[in-house]
């Protein structure tokens, strides 16, 4: 190898190094980075918190509903929950932007709450998750989804059950 | 004073010197208890298990799915080929069949990260005989393999290619122009690399007749990889067994006859080479259809063993399912566990100096054999 044209090179097209923390750091758009939530499209099915290796993924029944959390600083950012997530309503973002201070470590934390409602119909307190319609025939229309969403699961499987009976 | 054999160990005249447990070659723990007779090496007495974490344990409290990434972080730079195996296994004991798309993603994956995990052995060479531009030039060729490691599965080391069932990622065309330009800037780079290490008289000095591990050794060690390759052993699982679709790929199993540090450095880059050739014919030939067979197959109770060629050699994995989600016992046998062993016939005679490059010329990945 002719170290002088590599030297050359090297001097022509100026340091491989990103100059961060001063400008962007150019970032992948596949990158595999901090967690997202998101709790309107959930079925609350748990099935990340059963995936996740580090058991960074805890989700807790509460008063108000059923909490989400994602322990960032035990996440090995895997995706798996991503992967698994069977309506994608956890992904991960391009954003690796976690150096935090230690007093910061119990906040380094994607918090979200699925609330209780009240069903629409029977009038019980349940879980505001998305209806599970993945495999509904034929597909529900958007009004129908809303309307399924306001329900407790007992009355989605009758609305279900009704809808299959008139078909 | 007398002269006495340079290889009896209990000789008054021989000294005793640790090498490690940190910093031998890698930085990774392991520690070596050298006797030494002036400047040569008389008996070489090797002391492991600086990182054992318990894994395999761990991996019997885990789900078969947790697993697969657990397994990915046993090592970082053989990190495909742990799931990967594991994976296999887990399909032979369900029946599972990947989709045709799926095996060639798995192929693209493992031969990037050969690319990327030869190039890094050849560069810590260059460092360790004292030529660090030759070492800085290496990394920089390699960060075009990591850019695009980063840049088609999100991560740098841990690829997260491997599901069981097929393939997590998918190659889209954006991820494929970007596949096949770094293929593009890297393979004139490592062609040019090897030119280097087959002329560059730095590198042969410290190179040639290095470390000699002799075939019938090689043999008697039971080596495997690029060690094996390079003492005229000529067995690579990918020809010997194929999985996924090798049989397919042009694999060039190249061998040499002289078991020096050189011959082996000089097969790791025939093979990051050939790898590039490789990706490339799976991208020419690439099927469509789904990348694996769904969200969470089913792994009755049973037991597999699979092995999948690693950048460091063959890889076996044993998996033993039972009735839980867990499996009952998982347990694998990585290639420098049987390279290791084989540092006592290299380091046979060899100069103090050496002893760096020898080490790292079995390319030791000691957090994958002490897991």
């Amino acid at each position: 190898m002719n170290f002088l044209a590599l030297f050359a090179r090297n001097l022509t097209k100026g340091p491989y190094t990103e100059p961060f923390p001063f400008a962007p750091a150019p970032t992948a758009k596949r990158f595999r980075g901090k967690i997202e939530f998101d709790a309107e499209t959930c079925e609350g099915c748990r099935l990340c918190e059963r995936v996740c290796p580090a058991g960074a993924i805890r989700m807790t029944r509460t008063a108000e509903g059923m909490t989400f959390d994602c322990w960032h600083d035990s996440c090995v950012f895997c995706g798996n929950c991503e992967f698994h997530c069977p309506t994608k309503s956890i992904h991960q973002t391009a954003d690796w932007h976690l150096a935090h201070t230690q007093d910061q470590k119990f906040l380094m934390v994607e918090h979200a709450l699925i609330p209780n409602q009240i069903c629409a119909e029977c009038g019980k307190e349940a879980l505001a998750t998305a209806p599970a319609t993945r495999t509904v025939t034929p597909p529900l229309s958007p009004t129908e989804t809303q309307h399924l969403k306001a329900l407790c699961p007992k009355c989605r499987a009758k609305f279900i059950r009704a809808r299959k009976a008139a078909a | 004073m007398t002269t006495t054999s340079i290889a009896d160990p209990m000789s008054p005249a021989t000294t005793t010197i640790p090498v490690g447990p940190l910093h031998v070659a890698l930085e990774e723990p392991m520690y070596f208890r050298i006797d030494i007779s002036g400047e040569r090496v008389a008996h070489v007495g090797i002391n492991a298990g600086h990182v054992h974490r318990g894994i395999e344990y761990l991996a019997t409290k885990r789900t078969l799915i947790q697993n697969v990434v657990l397994t990915e972080r046993i090592c970082s730079l053989c990190s495909n080929s742990h799931p990967e195996a594991f994976a296999m296994a887990a399909e032979e004991i369900g029946g599972i069949e990947v989709p045709e798309r799926g095996k060639y993603l798995r192929v693209i994956a493992a031969e990037v990260k050969r690319v990327a995990s030869h190039l890094f052995n050849v560069a810590i060479l260059a460092h360790l005989v004292g030529y660090d531009a030759l070492f800085m030039h290496v990394m920089q060729v390699r960060e075009i393999a990591q850019d695009l490691k980063e840049g088609v599965f999100g991560n740098r080391m841990d690829l997260g290619a491997i599901c069981i069932g097929g393939a997590r990622y998918d190659l889209d065309e954006e991820t494929t122009a970007l596949l096949r330009s770094s293929l593009d800037k890297l393979e004139p780079e490592i062609a040019e690399i090897e030119k280097t290490y087959r002329t560059n008289g730095s590198i042969l000095r410290r190179t040639r007749d290095v470390g000699v591990l002799a075939n019938s050794d090689a043999i008697a060690c039971g080596v495997v990889g690029p060690v094996a390759r390079a003492s005229g052993v000529d067995y690579d699982v990918r020809r010997e067994a194929p999985y996924h679709v090798y049989d397919r790929m042009p694999v060039e199993v190249k061998t040499r006859q002289d078991g020096d540090v050189w011959s082996r450095a000089m097969i790791r880059l025939h093979e990051a080479r050939n790898a590039i050739s490789i990706i490339r014919r799976c991208l020419d030939t690439l099927p469509t259809g789904p990348v694996n067979v769904g969200e969470k197959p089913d792994v009755p109770a049973g037991r597999a063993v699979a092995r999948s060629e690693a950048p460091r050699g063959e890889l076996i994995y044993f998996l033993k399912t039972g009735d839980s989600e867990q499996p009952e016992r998982l347990k694998w046998r990585v290639p420098s566990f049987m390279n290791w062993d084989a540092l006592t016939f290299m380091m046979r005679d060899a100069k103090v100096a050496d002893i760096a490059i020898i080490v790292n010329s079995i390319d030791p990945c000691v957090s994958c054999t002490e897991r």
